[in-house]
């Protein structure tokens, strides 16, 4: 049985002056057979998942297990071998290469693992016709619907029949008649010898999912009002990364709003004090905080979650704005 | 990877074409300069040929037959002719002067050569001169047979024509006979500036008197020219690298904009090396479709050059060849783009 597993895995890189973790200690045990849906706004690390379940980017810990294969250390010629044979992707907007027909699309990632030209030209025509492109297959992706081309992609994903399947927002660009056929496809691709994993922001796809995973889980909002916080001179509200559904605001002492360079070392964004708020983007877009925030001496915050801080500022209460 | 290169070819064919037209046209420029270069050692050997002659006598401390004259007695010729080994000696001059042409001038190559000797060229039409004040002239003169022409003060009668009689870079020559060369050029002394040979002297030669074969009259000729020759190789090198940024900087425009392309090759596995070899072919395939253009450009645009042309055969075989190599060396302007390109970049949007 050639399930999926991730492991603690965390993915950073340095994004200018400051370091991004799109994932930080990601768990997930995908049975063979299963259709995987990520679930999560933009920018929230589906694609970043999808990259390193793809053998296209290292992370800085963890481990990506799919039967036999450690997908995380794999180099030089395993590594190629994978990308060949052991997973296939539709990527975001279909992708496809605007000078090739569909067929010779489809032939791309068989003509790379060596397949004679007539074999892989049989075998495209063959998948072609599994997706519902028989008569298509001569067309260019210019010449056809995102429908259709999203569906070259997924035969195009399958020419190698790799055992792991990635689609990256299959219905991103398609209407809802299209929707309906595509996904009609990736379910039937999800069977024994086989993982789909999918990511979307489209929760229509949910009744199709056997596991579920939102990479920005929806915390419980607290609807017993204000949380008051006292926090020990440089005790740690939150980090960077972390998830969160309040806006704090300084009742006394002061916080250092801090973040963390590429070389380790830390760099000072904002120091807020009594009657001014922080970390409202992370909790009005369900973000990640991008930034950390820790009292600089004795401090106490009270968090609100958006619905309360909302009433109080339409109330007229609160003074200062910070990111 | 070798389709995807040929159908991305196809797919963007206009700019490929234009960028074909423009490095064909720097290649035909480059073959034509070849031509020009050639010709004046074509024109040369080709004049050398039509006088017969196997050596070329004429004055100690000359540099050569066509670049000195320095005349001597006329009997020295039958003591050219007298030494072992030579089968023919006649007496030849050679001068550059100046026809009428309209109300200005025109630069000739005069030739005053011996009735019955060696020197003279094919007659394409009429006869070659058999008396005083006649002459046989290059077609390119645009003289008819019966017609007058002047040389200096002098006139005389158009008897004969030789065409693609020329020298010194396309200067129409004019072939008199010897007593007016004499009377012309040396005011009657019965001398000659050359003694042409033919047959192959094994004895030495009369004191006073050194014989040039005719490599030796050709260097001799060419010498003067160096400078000119050299300039025409520079500008020929520049002409390649200017065909090798044009090829380049298309390939590298396509790999700019193939970077999605690249990256989903590389993510379904292809190497980089593939999308190398892929990148090569298309600029190979490019700088190929150029020289081709570019000889068929060079061999109708060479007629209508003002200078004499001689686009060698060699330059045209080799043009090709240094067309391969100028669009390998320009591939490797995108393959540098198509290496950095992470396979995750597949993952981006539109």
């Amino acid at each position: 049985m050639a399930d999926l597993v991730v492991e603690g895995l965390t993915v950073e890189y340095p994004a200018g002056d400051y370091v991004v973790r799109p994932l930080d200690d990601f768990h997930l045990h995908a049975p063979d057979g299963s259709l995987v849906l990520l679930l999560g706004p933009s920018g929230c690390g589906k694609t970043t998942l999808l990259s390193a379940m793809g053998a296209m980017l290292t992370p800085a810990r963890g481990s990506i297990r799919h039967g036999n294969t450690e997908v995380t250390t794999l180099k030089g010629d395993a590594l190629t071998q994978y990308r060949r044979h052991g997973v296939g992707i539709v990527f975001q907007a279909f992708n496809l290469v605007p000078s090739l027909d569909a067929t010779e699309n489809v032939m791309v990632p068989m003509r790379s693992a060596g397949v004679a030209r007539a074999d892989a030209r049989r075998k495209a025509t063959d998948l072609l016709g599994q997706v519902g492109l028989a008569e298509r297959t001569h067309h260019r992706p210019g010449d056809m619907s995102g429908g259709q081309q999203q569906r070259v992609a997924i035969a195009r994903a399958l020419a190698n029949d790799p055992p792991l399947l990635l689609a990256d927002e299959p219905t991103a660009h398609l209407d809802f008649v299209q929707v309906d056929g595509v996904l009609r496809i990736i379910r039937g691709l999800a069977r024994p010898g086989r993982v789909v994993v999918v990511s979307t922001h489209d929760d229509r796809m949910l009744p199709l999912a056997d596991l579920v995973v939102e990479l920005v889980p929806h915390k419980a909002t607290e609807s017993t009002g204000p949380k008051r916080v006292e926090l020990a001179p440089g005790e740690v509200l939150f980090e960077m990364g972390d998830l969160g559904d309040r806006i704090y605001e300084v009742d006394s002492g002061l916080v250092e709003i801090f973040r963390a360079r590429p070389d380790g070392s830390e760099e000072i964004l904002d120091r807020v004090g009594p009657g001014r708020y922080f970390g409202e983007l992370g909790a009005t877009f369900r973000l990640p905080r991008a930034a950390g925030a820790r009292a600089e001496g004795p401090t106490v915050v009270t968090g609100y979650t958006l619905q309360d801080f909302r009433r109080r500022r339409q109330a007229g209460t609160g003074d200062e704005h910070d990111g | 990877m070798l389709l995807a290169a040929l159908r991305d070819l196809q797919w963007r064919r206009r700019r490929f074409l234009i960028a074909a037209i423009g490095t064909a046209l720097v290649f035909a420029m480059s073959l034509l300069l070849s031509g020009l270069s050639n010709a004046f050692e074509s024109e040369t050997a080709a004049w050398i040929e039509s006088t017969r002659a196997d050596y070329f006598v004429v004055k100690d401390g000359q540099a050569g037959p066509l670049t000195g004259f320095a005349p001597v007695e006329i009997s020295r010729t039958a003591e050219v002719a007298a030494t072992p080994g030579v089968e023919q000696a006649s007496p030849f001059m050679y001068v550059h002067a100046t026809t009428h042409e309209g109300d200005g001038f025109k630069d000739v190559n005069v030739f005053g050569a011996e009735d019955g000797g060696l020197g003279w060229p094919e007659v394409d039409e009429g006869a070659l001169p058999s008396a005083p004040g006649q002459a046989l002239v290059n077609g390119g003169l645009g003289f008819d047979v019966g017609d007058t022409m002047q040389i200096g003060q002098t006139e005389f009668e158009v008897v004969g024509i030789a065409d693609d009689s020329t020298l010194n870079a396309g200067i129409d020559n004019v072939y008199i006979s010897l007593p007016d060369a004499q009377a012309l050029f040396l005011a009657g002394f019965p001398g000659t500036t050359i003694i042409l040979v033919r047959g192959e002297p094994s004895g030495n030669l009369p004191a006073g008197l050194t014989a040039f074969d005719r490599e030796q009259a050709q260097t001799d000729q060419l010498r003067p020219l160096s400078n000119a020759r050299q300039s025409i190789d520079v500008v020929r090198i520049l002409l390649w690298i200017v065909a090798a940024c044009i090829i380049g900087s298309i390939v590298y425009l396509t790999a700019l904009e193939r970077t999605r392309d690249f990256a989903v090759f590389k993510a379904v596995g292809a190497s980089t090396s593939a999308l190398g070899v892929g990148l090569a072919v298309q600029a190979v395939v490019l700088a190929v479709v150029s020289a081709i253009l570019a000889t068929v450009i060079g061999l109708l645009l060479a007629p209508v050059f003002p200078l004499p042309v001689d686009i060698p055969l060699r330059a045209m075989v080799l043009l090709p060849v240094v067309a391969v190599v100028v669009g390998l060396l320009a591939s490797l302007v995108g393959l540098r783009q198509a290496v950095k390109v992470p396979p995750a970049a597949a993952f981006g949007g539109p």
